[in-house]
């Protein structure tokens, strides 16, 4: 049971407070929270320096951060961890959809409607809707074109007086007699690469892990099936509420009726990836203080399209006190407070290989290296799922309406790691 | 100025507010929307705006659903402040719980039940029993949280109006699983609180876990949201199946929520798994194959948060069955994103599951982090290479990695690595060769941190024959005994340069000599002493002190543990809960099945335990040092065990030479005098074997003892307890935490005696009589914190520490006794079992 939540700034002033229980919980753990997630002398910017579960001297502290916003819960008895955690990572979904961002002056700006949304998603402690489809019938987003009513009108209510059908139906996900003039519904692929290449150049982890994501506009209630040309290549699934599992356990094939709106189909993984599509080869010297730098970029396998937004950042050491790089192609940045040298790309030329070349000077009285760093890769390729992953059809029943249908996929890379 | 400017801005809403109240004008209720917006944003910031309150329930006459949210927002939060002006309130909210709407109607209700004032309790009752009626479910659903919300105000009221017979058959037969959902959230908390007091709510609650019960709320179970299904399962979890097939119809059922996309629905699932098939061993490893895969996705693809709950999850299960996840180690794999706790976390795991197929790989890994820019992790990630190693895999590799480290002369790397050398070294003397070639070119000047020092001294006291230049070092640091600020490196100094001594005679007198009148110089008492010790063997006898200080050594094969399996255990059976996240049993900090807060016994006037739960840097720091740094415990240990003598590794063959120190110290208290060391080898018993029956605890004694039937004729010498003791909060929880379960004890009171014991204070003033005080206690169910100390003892020894928990229903209490020295707890279970059975028959 959450006796109450806070939203934090992202210099720990207290946006708003939520009170659930009987038993009020004073401000004032705040500033115990964040003495102990930000202690004097650090990075007052960085991330939390505590777990998302700690206990202060009176309460059970559960924690998350988003954009820069703190969500802290607060807990007198014990209860399941994963239950809290989560709840504040939907909390910060939802608002994060009704207001089409998270920081601190949406927040401030809608402070109602945050209050509104807190209510119905938790009460006396425990939760209650957290599904975004549902909470948009009852509390109305603040659209442009709300505004504009209510300004003409002069009077409608920025919520519906509906009650969710779907509260009490047997698909709780999805409510009744939805409508929508054109019918029509999105599916996008999304890969992730997750591959960390050691200091000698092999590759010790190589994981795809993929989402599919849904926006459904369809009236009344479909039936879909969504089938894959190679699902075996797929592992450790988690779905949505809405997808029957027996049919993915016995045919692989995904049947299910959407909820209104965007929602998370399927989250999977694929092992077992031999190779990445860029290559990354660093070298580092060091004698008598100086650090000779050279890194080199180039395509592996082609993808089947291009490779876009390579990012290579490189988070030296605070030993390092300047750096002279340049590269061939792209653009270099070393900021001289962080450290970190970023190495725009962008795409790799036809006719040459990118090369970011140079050296970086320590501090003095130090002759070489001793941590050395680890290189952040980041691309993304439209158009392609790298674990090679494709939806085959996408059949529907129980509706009498054509449905427009659309298909995307995407690789991105967020943890591609290159150690030195 | 600003305050008055505030004043202002207050007064003229006011105004506005008024002159808004009766308006019908067209308009209005937007022009009133921004008056409350202002309101509500005041509120936020944390302005007092309590002097608007008539103005705000005024204006509360309106249609528009937002306004009415505002003001109940509004309300809420001021109505426990001032309850007079809360009971305006009341007429707008009933009529409101009659709304035509559900929505208001539900709103409205759960604003009234969120007031929060004792007498307007009368006002609540009404529209609870109609809402709980109602035909809409979303107003039922309010009203059946609504219900607790009124426990929690007036529990008579709520029991009176037989508002859980209600709920319990809404939860039967309700059509909308939100309803069900949440009769059984209240009813779950009012009856675990009622409990407390009442033996039929108790009865009712199990009555909860009833076949029929679990059946029907297992069969509509996909009809549930995320989170009811959460708690559902925490509810399944405690409920045991009639038969094998029951249990393979509900896993069958469960099976999918593995699957599941919200995290806390996969790991409630697992729990439910976990103890359907706890007695039936086979079902449960292939239980243990079944949950590795969702769990390791949770893992790797949710936030850092929640990658950080799993893991604590996942740390448990591999004490528990180590092998299952040895192929998947990639997965502890740390990315250089991941925040540090998280990184620790991987660390232990990729410690946990190294076997002899995966060693090599991950001790890479391991020291690919020693050169991360994380100092914090570079040094975890050595200590999990030494860890490693003493698991004994693949020791050979481990040590030339260690070594390698050496060579990369960074101070923290290489202070961390010679703790791990010395830790090696003891466990395995065969690679000394090796270790010191390397370890003798480490320059003693590079080496700063205590720890590395003591250990950098201890291997160049045993080691002095293979390490030429050892005397002229430890010369080095003797000479700078007075800039040496840690008693530990001085304490390892005089030990060290005595052995080099017995070894190297010539070339170390006069260094000894030196070093022993720094020792007694010393303002530090231990080193003094030790000082003291070495230089009064000597003079007794060269030989005699030889073959106490230098005695020839044994390896060392088990390290002290970091946590008893007792509390690992323990945990396991707090699955799914916040203890484990936080690595410690719930009844360590908050008290698991009650809210209200311990009862400080006046007496000691202070506070411990209770839900004043340790700080962070208190308890769990302790911990934490004992997870990480196993030459800490074993050092410790071996402290205690010498006694006032703090060399290292005596093979116990060699104790007898101690007996003459020993036997004069604790002879008279002990109560069997051949066996003066036993407390150093006291390790947690596993409570089956120790815990007795009330009928013969005397025989459950001698087993712990191991002495035959024959002395149990024998009853223990009472002991003395000192009858005013005197142990701080802190001190008592540092010593409850250092020390081991010594015994445990069954007491069941007589009728009589319960009838006494309606709550903690009549046993807290009855044990006060019998010398043992008490530290803290709680009512519901009643627990104590006791504490003793032998007469005569010095100060801040001689303590026994007894947690004593008493069932008030069966009259069973359980004692769990903690002691500084454990010989002597038998005896003190003897006085303490007395001291209870005169409970009551005064």
């Amino acid at each position: 049971m959450l006796h109450c939540m806070f939203l934090l700034s992202d210099v720990g002033e207290v946006m708003l407070e939520k009170q659930w229980m009987g038993q009020q919980v004073d401000r004032s753990i705040c500033t115990w929270f964040w003495t102990q997630a930000h202690p004097p002398g650090h990075d007052e910017f960085g991330p939390p320096r505590v777990p998302a579960v700690i206990a202060s001297p009176t309460y059970y502290l559960i924690s998350i951060v988003r954009e820069g916003v703190t969500f802290l819960a607060c807990t007198l008895s014990e209860m399941q961890p994963l239950l809290g955690i989560e709840f504040l990572c939907r909390v910060a979904d939802v608002l994060a959809e009704y207001f089409g961002g998270l920081n601190e002056d949406l927040i401030k700006d809608n402070y109602v409607l945050v209050y509104q949304l807190l209510d119905e998603m938790m009460d006396s402690g425990f939760p209650l809707t957290t599904e975004p489809s549902i909470l948009k019938e009852m509390i109305a987003p603040p659209n442009f074109v709300s505004r504009v009513l209510s300004v003409v009108t002069g009077g409608s209510s920025s919520m519906s007086s509906t009650l969710p059908t779907a509260a009490s139906s047997n698909v709780p996900w999805r409510a009744l007699g939805i409508k929508h003039t054109n019918n029509e519904i999105y599916f996008d692929l999304v890969e992730e690469v997750d591959a960390i290449v050691n200091k000698d150049g092999f590759l010790v982890k190589c994981q795809v892990y993929g989402e599919v994501q849904g926006n459904s506009r369809l009236s009344g209630m479909p039936d879909l099936t969504l089938n894959f040309t190679n699902p075996s290549i797929i592992s450790d699934v988690r779905f949505h509420p809405c997808v029957r599992y027996q049919d993915w356990e016995a045919r692989q094939h995904l049947k299910f009726i959407p909820p209104d709106g965007q929602f998370k189909l399927m989250s999977y993984r694929v092992k077992g990836l031999e190779n990445t599509p860029l290559y990354v080869k660093p070298q580092l010297s060091c004698s008598e203080g100086v650090v000779r730098v050279n890194i080199l970029v180039g395509i592996r396998i082609d993808p089947g399209r291009t490779i876009e937004n390579i990012v290579v950042d490189v988070p030296w050491p605070p030993t390092v006190t300047t750096a002279e790089l340049t590269a061939n192609h792209g653009t270099v940045l070393f900021n001289s407070s962080t450290k970190v040298c970023t190495w725009t790309i962008g795409r790799i030329p036809k006719d040459k290989s990118p090369c970011l070349t140079g050296s970086v000077n320590l501090e003095a009285g130090l002759d070489r290296l001793h941590e050395f760093p680890t290189i952040l890769v980041g691309f993304k390729i439209m158009g392609v799922a790298l674990s090679g992953l494709k939806v085959d059809k996408l059949e529907y029943d129980n509706i009498a309406y054509r449905v427009y249908k659309g298909f995307r996929a995407v690789t991105k890379a967020t943890c591609y790691e290159i150690r030195t | 100025m600003n305050a008055d400017n505030r004043k202002g801005e207050l007064a003229e809403l006011k105004g506005q507010l008024r002159q808004l109240a009766g308006s019908r004008a067209p308009g209005v209720e937007d022009l009133k929307r921004e008056l409350y917006k202002k309101v509500i944003s005041y509120l936020t910031v944390g302005i007092d705006v309590s002097s608007l309150f008539s103005e705000m329930v005024m204006c509360s006459a309106t249609s528009d659903l937002v306004l009415k949210k505002m003001c109940y927002l509004y309300v809420g939060n001021y109505a426990r402040g001032y309850p007079e002006l809360a009971l305006l309130t009341i007429n707008f909210l009933q009529k409101d719980c009659q709304d035509d709407d559900p929505m208001i109607r539900g709103l409205a209700l759960r604003s009234l039940c969120s007031l929060r004032v004792k007498n307007l309790v009368e006002y609540l009752v009404g529209p609870l029993q109609r809402g709980l009626k109602d035909s809409n479910g979303y107003v039922r659903s309010v009203a059946a949280i609504g219900v607790l919300k009124l426990y929690h105000i007036a529990p008579s009221s709520c029991t009176d109006n037989d508002f859980p017979v209600t709920l319990k058959a809404l939860l039967l037969h309700d059509s909308d699983p939100q309803v069900v959902a949440n009769c059984l959230c209240s009813l779950l908390e009012i009856l675990s609180i009622e409990g407390n007091v009442s033996e039929a709510a108790l009865r009712e609650k199990e009555s909860l876990l009833h076949r029929n019960v679990i059946l029907s709320l297992l069969n509509r179970f996909k009809e549930f949201s995320e989170w009811a299904q959460c708690l559902v399962l925490e509810v399944v979890s405690k409920y045991v199946p009639e038969d094998a097939q029951e249990t393979h119809d509900m896993m069958d059922v469960l099976d999918d929520r593995l699957q599941h996309a919200n995290s806390a629905v996969v790991l409630a699932t697992i729990k439910v798994f976990l103890h359907l098939t706890m007695s039936m061993a086979d079902v449960h490893q292939k239980v243990y194959e079944r949950i590795k895969a969702p769990l390791l996705t949770l893992v790797s693809s949710g936030s850092a948060e929640q990658s950080y709950a799993v893991l604590s999850h996942l740390h448990l299960l591999v004490m528990r069955a180590p092998m299952l996840f040895a192929s998947d180690y990639k997965h502890f794999y740390c990315r250089y994103s991941d925040p540090s706790y998280v990184k620790k976390l991987k660390l232990e795991m990729l410690t946990a599951v190294a076997n002899e197929s995966n060693t090599y790989e991950i001790v890479t890994e391991l020291s690919e982090y020693a050169a991360n820019v994380d100092v914090a992790i570079a040094r975890e990630s050595i200590r999990a290479v030494g860890k490693i190693a003493l698991q004994q895999y693949d020791v050979n590799a481990i040590v030339d990695r260690l070594l390698q480290f050496l060579e990369m002369e960074k101070d923290y790397v290489t202070a961390e690595t010679l703790v791990l050398v010395k830790d090696l070294l003891r466990k395995y003397p065969q690679w000394s060769h090796d270790c010191i070639a390397v370890v003798g070119n480490v320059s003693s000047k590079s080496v700063t941190e205590p720890k590395a020092k003591a250990a950098l001294v201890w291997m160049l006291g045993e080691y002095a024959y293979d390490m030429s230049d050892a005397p002229y070092v430890l010369e080095g640091f003797v000479q700078s005994w007075a800039e040496e600020d840690f008693a530990e490196v001085r304490l390892e100094l005089l030990t060290a340069v005595a052995k080099c001594f017995f070894k190297r005679p010539p070339e170390t007198v006069q260094i000894l000599g030196a070093a022993l009148s720094f020792g007694f110089a010393d303002a530090n008492q231990d080193v003094h002493d030790r000082a003291l010790l070495y230089y009064r063997l000597l003079q007794h006898s060269v030989e005699v002190a030889e073959r106490v200080i230098n005695p020839p050594k044994q390896a060392v094969s088990v390290f002290a543990g970091d946590q008893s399996s007792e509390i690992k255990d323990r945990i396991f059976d707090e699955f799914n809960s916040l203890a484990v996240v936080y690595r410690q049993p719930s009844y360590m900090f908050l008290d698991k099945d009650q809210r209200s807060p311990f009862a400080f016994s006046e007496d000691t006037g202070s506070s411990i335990i209770g839900p004043q739960s340790p700080g962070r840097e208190d308890l769990p720091s302790d911990i934490d040092a004992r997870d990480n740094d196993l030459l800490l415990s074993a050092h410790e240990k071996e402290d205690s065990r010498a006694v006032s003598n703090g060399s290292h590794g005596y093979s116990s063959s060699k104790f007898h030479t101690l007996q003459e120190f020993t036997d004069s110290a604790f002879a008279p208290r002990s109560p069997s005098p051949t066996q003066p060391i036993r407390n150093a080898r006291a390790t947690p018993l596993p409570p089956a074997a120790v815990s007795s029956t009330a009928a013969s605890p005397l025989l459950a004694v001698d087993d712990l003892l191991g002495l035959g039937p024959s002395a149990s004729a024998e009853p223990f010498p009472p002991l003395k307890l000192n009858p005013k003791p005197v142990l701080d909060p802190a001190s008592f929880k540092r010593k409850w935490g250092q020390l081991t379960v010594a015994l445990t004890l069954e007491y069941t009171f007589p009728a009589q005696a319960m009838v006494g014991l309606t709550g903690p204070q009549p046993l807290v003033r009855h044990m006060q009589t019998n010398s043992v005080q008490c530290m803290a206690s709680g009512n519901a169910p009643l627990k104590f914190f006791f504490f003793a100390q032998l007469a005569d003892a010095p100060a801040n020894t001689g303590f026994f520490l007894v947690e004593l928990v008493v069932t008030t229903s069966s009259g069973l209490a359980s004692a769990k006794i903690k002691a500084d020295d454990s010989s002597l707890a038998p005896a003190f279970a003897d006085s303490l079992q007395s001291a209870l059975s005169k409970f009551g028959s005064l």
